[in-house]
């Protein structure tokens, strides 16, 4: 099982930014999620606590009934793995080691650091390498790759460490609509065939009513909204994406009415 | 804010910072006069020592090359020197670097400590460390080729530590994410990310060892340095000239060849 | 698990890549070549393991209390020598600097004397001039101050007219638009645009001058690398213990300060 809950969480960072207050709640196992907001709800705190990259200033995140803690997290990672915005590929390396990094959490460092790697990782790296589509790419370097490519890499190593949650923070933010596109595409698809729990951070109403289960709105560090995608109403979007202090916010509508 | 409130409100300048350059100015000079002044350096010596130094410059003008043979040897002997003592930096480096690098150090100790320590072997100034591993080990290369290796251990693990700090923060946490532990961070999010950096630090390196160590040889460790002071000492210029020529034109050899490597590389 | 697992590289014939293999063999068998010139030893090393750990044990004596007036006179020499050192060679590589710099050097043949005469004051170490200088004017900080100006030019020239090379040249174009003549356009478009890099240098230059500076006293240049190297011969330990830290103080503390002050001209930079 492989439910993440999140209990009570609140995050304050060091400057005193308040990004989540006392947030509460459940992800199933195996559903495809999106979490939606405008920059700055508190979508990314979110995502981050759950891979352990963030730790809660109070409260606890758990993932099949494990908490999220410092000395687990090797463990808890090679379950849970994170997509980013920014690709956040090694320049350097090629593209297959650039997956293969998804089979470290498997491995002890005393091989891997020589950049020894066994058979059956480098076959994994070749399933999802094809599964990707990317096999003729394998042995470039992961800088000479477009941004849709680079996305379609981050997300091979996610499913090179063969997780049970995938975490995708705005994976489609920096790619052009055609690529964003492909890119949702292949993660809702993940989640149907393979049963993985996905959560997919997006600022794009459009994609969320698409592609999710269940979209979670957020606001000013807060849940404003939990539900179906159908349940997304001009007013709800209205509640999400409302703008402190700004009682009639013309951009707001205009946004809204081409969402 | 409305229009109202941005016309009432004078557009007023901060004030005018002052120019402190004049104070400092006057400041720098002053205390080099008392510099010269408290090391008794009067320039009238120096005035007139330019007589004396273009007389004594005079006598290097016929280097003696009778015996270049031994001198390459020597210089053989100075170039091995320094590529051991830059090996033995490297490989102490490579260890101690990402631990002294804030974003991979995997505990706030391990970071102090290796900080420390790299600051410790910086401070050491490395003829300092040779005469003391010339008293441990006797006269010869070795010593020379430890004294520079500790000593630019603790440069390079600096340079190093610092190029780490600088990796992309996303491709670090690509990697973290996925689980990796310390040394496996080090070797895909570390080191592949400053390779050109580090290439053109270990050249730096070299290159500046090449040179301390052809001075080693005046506290006994070996090389053409020995050969330099003794010559000096004897007042024998054709030879001693001949052997500055020798490594002026090593040094510059490998001065072309370390900037072709790097723009090579780069 | 019943496959065998097979170790490979992710390459496309699992074999690591062919330059690294050929660079890493090379180092190897210079290494291997130059050992017996090196005369390593590792038994040699590991039976001397004792005899430091004896000179360790040495050092730590009660310090020659008696002897501190003159090492802190001595320190305050070999500092004066450093700060008066790289004075001088600021002063002279402004100039260098600017002959040596592509962009703003009278004519490329200047350039190009400018950069050779650099790389050649440079070349060799302080202690070398040092020596030099002191077999021309006399034993004191005089010949150790000229060694540490002369090899200073040699490198601050050098960074410096790389600092003048990158300057924005549209702010150059502005200058001399309104009719700035030559020694204006370098004077007032350059030169402030080049100095935050210097500055930067410049505390460089000072710590690596005083690490050199304590050791000039070697051959007779002045400052404390005199009274250390006569402690080490006479194995007056309780005097080398004070020289030692000292040194180490003083350069951990100039470290620290040109660290400080870097990160400083840095960020304002960017701010």
């Amino acid at each position: 099982m492989s439910t993440i809950s999140i209990q009570s969480v609140s995050k304050c960072y060091q400057n005193g930014f308040e990004a989540l207050k006392n947030v509460n709640t459940e992800i199933h196992s195996g559903s495809f999620t999106v979490v939606l907001g405008p920059s700055g709800a508190g979508k990314s705190t979110l995502l981050r606590l759950i891979n352990g990259l963030e730790t809660p200033t109070t409260g606890a995140v758990r993932i099949g009934g494990e908490a999220v803690e410092e000395h687990k997290l090797r463990h808890i990672r090679s379950r849970v793995a994170m997509v980013f915005q920014q690709f956040n590929l090694v320049d350097r390396l090629s593209v297959v080691t650039n997956v293969l990094t998804g089979r470290l959490a498997q491995r002890s460092w005393v091989g891997s650091v020589l950049y020894l790697f066994r058979g059956e990782d480098m076959a994994i790296a070749q399933r999802v390498l094809a599964r990707v589509g990317l096999t003729d790419k394998a042995w470039s370097r992961a800088d000479k790759l477009s941004g849709g490519q680079q996305q379609r890499v981050g997300i091979a190593r996610a499913l090179a460490q063969q997780p049970k949650v995938i975490l995708a923070d705005e994976p489609v933010a920096s790619l052009d609509p055609v690529s964003s596109e492909e890119i949702m595409t292949l993660l809702r698809e993940i989640c149907d065939r393979d049963g993985i729990t996905v959560v997919v951070n997006l600022h794009q109403v459009e994609l969320a009513k698409r592609f999710a289960d269940r979209v979670i709105g957020m606001n000013g560090g807060r849940v404003v909204f939990d539900g179906p995608p159908a349940e997304l109403s001009q007013q709800t979007l209205r509640t999400i994406y409302q703008r402190e202090g700004i009682e009639d916010d013309n951009s707001l509508d205009l946004a809204l009415a081409y969402a | 804010m409305n229009v109202h409130d941005l016309n009432s409100a004078r557009p007023q300048l901060p004030p005018k910072p002052r120019n402190p350059m004049p104070v400092w100015v006057a400041a720098t000079l002053a205390m080099l006069w008392l510099i010269v002044w408290d090391l008794e350096i009067s320039f009238e010596t120096l005035a007139y020592g330019v007589e004396d130094m273009a007389e004594y410059f005079s006598r290097y003008r016929q280097p003696d090359f009778s015996d270049l043979s031994r001198y390459l040897e020597l210089m053989g002997i100075t170039l091995a020197t320094a590529l051991w003592g830059t090996v033995f930096a490297l490989l102490v480096a490579f260890f101690l670097a990402p631990l002294a690098a804030r974003n991979f150090a995997p505990n706030p100790l391990a970071y102090r400590i290796a900080r420390e320590t790299l600051n410790f072997m910086r401070a050491m100034p490395d003829l300092l460390l040779a005469l003391i591993f010339v008293a441990a080990l006797g006269l010869g290369p070795l010593p020379g080729a430890l004294a520079l290796g500790v000593h630019t251990t603790g440069f390079l693990g600096k340079f190093l530590a610092e190029s780490l700090e600088r990796v992309d923060k996303g491709v670090c946490e690509g990697v973290a994410s996925t689980g990796a532990d310390f040394p496996q961070m080090v070797m895909y999010a570390g080191w592949p990310s400053i390779l050109r950096e580090a290439l053109g630090y270990v050249l730096y390196i070299l290159d500046r060892n090449v040179r301390m160590a052809s001075v080693l040889g005046l506290v006994g460790a070996g090389g053409i340095g020995l050969a330099l002071h003794d010559t000096l000492r004897l007042f024998n210029y054709g030879q001693s000239a001949a052997l500055i020529l020798v490594i002026l034109a090593t040094i510059l050899i490998i001065d072309y060849a370390s900037a072709w490597l790097r723009g090579r590389l780069g | 698990m019943t496959t065998v697992s097979t170790w490979r590289w992710p390459t496309p014939n699992g074999l690591p890549p062919l330059p690294l293999v050929g660079g890493a063999l090379a180092l190897l068998a210079g290494l291997w070549l130059t050992a017996p010139v090196v005369e390593v030893d590792f038994v040699r090393l590991i039976g001397s393991l004792g005899k430091m750990a004896a000179f360790a044990g040495q050092m730590f004596v009660a310090p020659d209390w008696q002897y501190v007036p003159q090492l802190l006179d001595k320190m305050l020499e070999t500092i004066e020598m450093t700060v008066l050192g790289t004075a001088i060679a600021v002063v002279l590589s402004l100039p260098m600097g600017i002959l040596a710099a592509r962009n703003a050097t009278p004519h490329i043949v200047v350039y190009r004397l400018t950069r050779d005469m650099l790389s050649l004051m440079r070349a060799l170490p302080e202690l070398v001039w040092a020596l030099v200088f002191v077999s021309a004017v006399g034993l004191g900080p005089l010949p150790g101050v000229m060694a540490l100006a002369f090899v200073t030019v040699g490198f601050m020239g050098k960074f410096f007219a790389e600092a003048i090379e990158v300057v924005d040249p549209k702010a150059v174009e502005g200058v001399r638009a309104h009719g700035a003549g030559w020694l204006q356009v370098r004077l007032f478009a350059m030169l402030p645009q080049a100095l935050p890099d210097f500055v930067g240098t410049v505390m460089y230059i000072l710590d690596h001058n005083l690490r050199a500076a304590a050791i000039l006293g070697l051959v007779g240049a002045g400052g404390i690398g005199y009274d250390l190297v006569m402690s080490m011969r006479l194995f007056q330990y309780e005097r080398l213990l004070l020289i030692a830290l000292s040194i180490y103080l003083v350069v951990t503390l100039l470290d620290r300060l040109s660290d400080q002050l870097r990160t400083r001209i840095i960020h304002g930079r960017r701010a």
